[in-house]
């Protein structure tokens, strides 16, 4: 994007108008990406078989398979890139993600456990072992920064050190046992293959964070300003910065707990956003959402299309595309300093 | 213009809880006619469920009705099974190696390739109309919903069983395709030629016998609860490594300590560890070396395939080179 | 001058006892495993010609494992000792750098693509991997000042990266899911084919490192103070920071990446020794040594009969010290 752009999108438009082109593109990409896989459907046909006229086995498709794995490509998008942001706000760090402080990777040892001691248990016990993994370095990561007042460098180092401490641990259990490892792999990188509506029902849930994060953005602005000015202008930091983790840390472990833990959508999501819309959270809470969505259901669509039938994981794609931007990221910043 | 004007009164998040409120009801609603059409499903099926017949499974019980012929197999040893009563799936889940499955059947057959067995490609099983699909119950169980809804579906062992378990799954198959009685006199022969083969390999019976995987940096050995291994005792011969686990890995001095008489080897393509190990002089003091009881088999069929044919050929294989000398 | 001649002897003393307890802990290394060997026999099998069985597995097999445990050993706490003097970072080891996941990114690629390329050879894509892996880290986190976070952060996300790029790699390929017991770091099964691998590069690292850690010392003072003193201070960084690039990559070549060995030592020996280069980097070689030897023992227990990787004992050991000097770090400096 060069600056001229970037001047128009950022000085000419009203944000809201951003907001809205950045739906029509999700909109589009749903439609093309309805139509990608294994069985081509054009998209005339998919718009045919939503007002009625139907081809069964084509119906069955969209229905059963690609509908709901594009809603959880769009939530899981936006629910990722919103804790990317709001980590970022409240670590102050523009690195800070969810695969940084180490929630991603507690997710991951509790999953591998999961697959690796329990192959046959129930489905669900999967997302929410990994949900409690996530729950639980969360919970010992705020325990360890309580004392030193929640300072945002601290976060992020005892971040990194819990999921060096979780990495450790799904290694043994990779190493200890090998004949799972295909899967395990596989639910480290993250995928959306076979993710169907009971997969929705569990990520539904997070919508009821919305309201909660709209009343948020405008203290994370002011959190954003540092602790000191926050403090003056009467707000509780501290406090704050705890229940934005929360929200962050529910966002990740729902998130994760579906799809695996796939990377790079909250680390760069926010930042194209930033780029887009400026940095008030007001509009780039909801802008990163939108990005983050636009960005995983591209990968996914990538992932399905590419070489059918077989499918890459949407957790590859996403570090391919996430590469090359987050190393121009560390170019940029390099420049401004 | 005036209409963007009006909607910048609104705030962004408004718009955007606007937005996923229709996806969610959008997708709400979708599912809600799939629930319908599978209750619609189940109530037909019940009418019909004295003509069909209950197949047991891993993951449940399903009715098969009629003989089903469009049929598609998840893993491997399944495609070994339809071999054996005469069948060849419409669907297999090869991992996009084509050569691998003309190996395994003998011939080339014509099926269509739904993906990886790790990940099928629901889309494409749908696609294909089948009247049964036969998945695996270590890798395919998260799925089997999602199977069910496209045809009836029966989960057996597969992946990591052991021969005793493969045989079953083969009688479950031949069940659930009406073939019964074909499997039961196809077993009783599979036996005979076990056994016959069992009284061939005239060996001494305090011989032990080592299969393993070779691979560029590790060594594999498989233990009496391995496929191979419980086929090999089958036949007379004694594993070197009992254990629960099934595979182990090794390094020279474990194998040393070891020293089984024969060892058969399942080499990977390209560089090996054993290459490594062929020039210090514990690995010529090994037994096997001495004797030149050194074998290499082939990986696909001995640890891959799995099934009533290959466990045939492994046997014969088997046979023929230890007999060698 | 008394407290001089105490602090001598306190050196002395240490580097004697930590060469007593590497010679001992290899002899231990040497000595334990499935067969059973005793004492007298390792030291006999030094100097049996006609070697028996037991004496061979130590002479081909055990003994060169603990060579390589120690040399690896000592080439990664270097590596970790140098980085920490050039970017003046108490967080720097060739793990958080990204140095070890290049290495093994471009080791499992090679390993993917040309499964036939010979172990000398896999060395030069470890070197390459090193180098992208830490320059990448290095100029990111360099610009404006490296604090600990922004190091940490920019090493995460690098290895972050670099490892899903493994891992998509290893799902797709039959040969490179062979490479992941490697993965996790491990000295098992090693030969003396190894050993010659490896040596050379440890002898040209270790000692340059060695004739370098005077100019070290200096820089650590300061770029102003060590280019008063005539230091031409980016010579010196470049120069350490190829020998990081031989030391963490021929180690990642032929043990896998093990972590935490280039983090942990420095911090121990500085504690024992004091802040001079001239004696951080020769103690870092010799605990860096011990502690992968003694590491290399444990790992043959925590599921005997069969072996674990080591990488597994220096995580266990390392990731709590790396949460400690986490916290301990936000009081020292931002």
């Amino acid at each position: 994007m060069n600056t001229k752009q970037k001047l128009l999108l950022n000085r000419n438009f009203h944000p809201n108008l951003v907001l809205l082109v950045l739906l029509i593109i999700i909109l589009i990409l749903s439609i093309v990406s309805l139509g990608l896989g294994a069985i081509y459907i054009t998209p005339s046909e998919i718009i045919r078989n939503f007002i009625g006229e139907e081809t069964q086995s084509q119906r069955f498709i969209l229905n059963n398979y690609r509908l709901p794995r594009i809603i959880i490509a769009i939530i899981v998008g936006a629910g990722l890139a919103t804790a990317g942001a709001i980590l970022q706000g409240i670590l102050r760090n523009p690195l800070a993600s969810p695969d940084v402080i180490g929630v991603t990777k507690g997710a991951g040892l509790a999953a591998v456990i999961i697959i690796v001691l329990f192959p046959s248990s129930p489905i669900i016990f999967l997302p929410l072992s990994a949900f409690i993994g996530a729950a639980i370095i969360a919970t010992i990561l705020m325990l360890f920064v309580y004392k030193k007042g929640a300072q945002p460098n601290t976060l992020a180092l005892v971040g990194i050190a819990l999921g060096a401490i979780c990495q450790a641990g799904i290694e043994y259990f990779m190493i200890k046992f090998p004949d799972n490892v295909n899967s395990t792999l596989l639910w480290l990188t993250g995928s959306l293959w076979a993710r169907g509506w009971e997969h929705v029902y569990i990520l539904l849930p997070c919508l009821i964070l919305i309201p909660l994060l709209i009343g948020l953005t405008s203290k994370l602005d002011i959190l954003s300003l540092g602790d000191d000015i926050a403090t003056s202008l009467g707000e509780r930091s501290k406090f704050l910065r705890y229940i934005l983790l929360s929200v962050a840390v529910i966002l990740i472990g729902v998130c994760v707990a579906t799809v695996g833990s796939i990377g790079f959508i909250g680390l760069i999501a926010p930042h194209i956003a930033r780029r887009i819309v400026g940095s008030k959270f007001k509009v780039l809470l909801p802008a990163s959402a939108l990005v983050g969505a636009a960005l995983l259901l591209v990968a996914d669509s990538l992932g399905r299309g590419l070489f059918p039938p077989l499918e890459i994981p949407a957790g590859i794609i996403t570090a391919v595309i996430g590469a090359p931007y987050f190393l121009y990221l560390l170019r940029s910043e390099r420049k401004k300093a | 213009m005036q209409s963007f004007i009006k909607l910048g009164k609104l705030s962004g998040l408004t718009l955007i809880l606007l937005f996923t409120i229709m996806m969610v009801l959008a997708g709400c609603n979708a599912a809600q006619n799939n629930t319908d059409k599978e209750k619609e499903e189940q109530t037909s099926t019940g009418a019909k469920e004295s003509k069909g017949r209950v197949i047991k499974h891993e993951m449940g019980e399903t009715v098969i009705k009629n003989t089903p012929k469009k049929i598609v197999t998840l893993e491997l040893s399944f495609v070994d099974s339809l071999n054996t009563l005469g069948m060849t799936p419409l669907g297999i889940a090869d991992d996009n190696k084509k050569d691998m499955i003309a190996k395994l059947v003998g011939s080339d057959i014509d099926y269509t390739s739904v993906g990886t067995r790790e990940q099928p490609s629901l889309e494409v099983i749908s696609s294909l109309q089948p009247d049964l699909i036969i998945a695996d119950v270590e890798r395919h169980s998260a799925i089997y919903k999602d199977l069910q809804q496209i045809a009836p579906t029966i989960v057996l062992k597969s992946r990591e069983s052991t021969y005793q378990e493969n045989l079953d799954s083969f009688k479950t198959i031949a069940e659930t395709l009406g073939q019964a009685e074909t499997a039961e006199k196809r077993l009783s022969e599979h036996e005979k030629i076990i056994n016959e083969i069992n009284s061939k390999l005239n060996l001494d019976t305090n011989l032990t016998v080592l299969p393993a995987v070779v691979r560029d940096t590790s060594f594999q050995a498989h233990t009496t609860s391995s496929y191979d291994g419980e086929l090999l005792e089958k036949l007379g011969l004694k594993v070197a490594i009992q254990d629960e686990q099934p595979y182990v890995e090794m390094s020279l001095e474990q194998l040393v300590e070891i020293n089984p008489d024969v060892l058969l080897l399942a080499n990977n393509e390209g560089k090996l560890l054993t290459d490594e190990w062929k020039d210090n002089p514990l690995w010529k003091d090994l037994k096997a070396v001495k004797n030149d009881q050194i074998y290499s088999v082939d990986r696909d069929l001995w640890t891959r395939f799995r099934g009533i044919i290959s466990a045939e050929a492994i046997a014969k294989d088997t046979l023929t080179k230890l007999n060698e000398k | 001058m008394e407290s001089v001649v105490k602090g001598k002897i306190k050196i002395y003393s240490t580097a004697i006892t930590a060469i007593i307890l590497l010679i001992l802990g290899i002899i231990i290394s040497v000595s334990v495993g499935i067969a059973d060997v005793d004492l007298l026999m390792v030291l006999k099998s030094f100097f049996e010609i006609n070697p028996s069985k037991e004496q061979l597995i130590i002479q081909t097999l055990r003994l060169p494992r603990a060579i390589i445990g120690a040399l690896v050993g000592a080439n990664l706490a270097v590596a970790g000792a140098l980085m920490q003097a050039i970017t003046r970072n108490s967080l720097a080891s060739p793990q958080v750098f990204g140095v070890n996941a290049g290495a093994s990114f471009f080791i499992v690629t090679a390993f993917a693509l040309f499964p036939s390329l010979s172990s000398p050879s896999l060395v030069f894509s470890a070197f390459i991997g090193a180098a992208v892996g830490g320059i990448t880290v290095y100029s990111f986190a360099s610009g404006g000042g490296m604090t600990h976070v922004k190091l940490a952060l920019a090493g995460i996300a690098v290895h972050f990266l670099l490892s899903s790029l493994t891992q998509g790699i290893i799902i797709f390929s039959e040969q490179a899911k062979d490479v992941l017991y490697w993965l996790v770091g491990s000295i098992s099964g090693k030969s003396w084919t190894h050993v010659m691998i490896i040596l050379p590069w440890s002898i040209v690292g270790l000692f340059i490192s060695l004739l370098l850690s005077r100019s070290i010392s200096i820089l650590v003072l300061g770029e102003s103070t060590a280019q008063g003193l005539g230091q031409r201070v980016n010579h010196i960084r470049i120069l350490a920071g190829i020998l990081v690039i031989i030391l963490a990559g021929s180690s990642v070549a032929v043990a896998g990446p093990i972590g935490f060995v280039g983090l942990i030592v420095p911090h121990i020996v500085r504690r024992l020794v004091g802040g001079d280069y001239r004696r951080i980097i020769p103690f870092s070689a010799l605990f860096g040594a011990l502690l992968l030897v003694y590491a290399d023992i444990l790992a043959r227990f925590i599921a005997y009969p069969f072996e674990s990787p080591v990488g597994i004992v220096t995580a266990i050991i390392g990731a709590p010290f790396f949460l400690y000097l986490a916290k301990k770090g936000r009081n020292i400096k931002q």
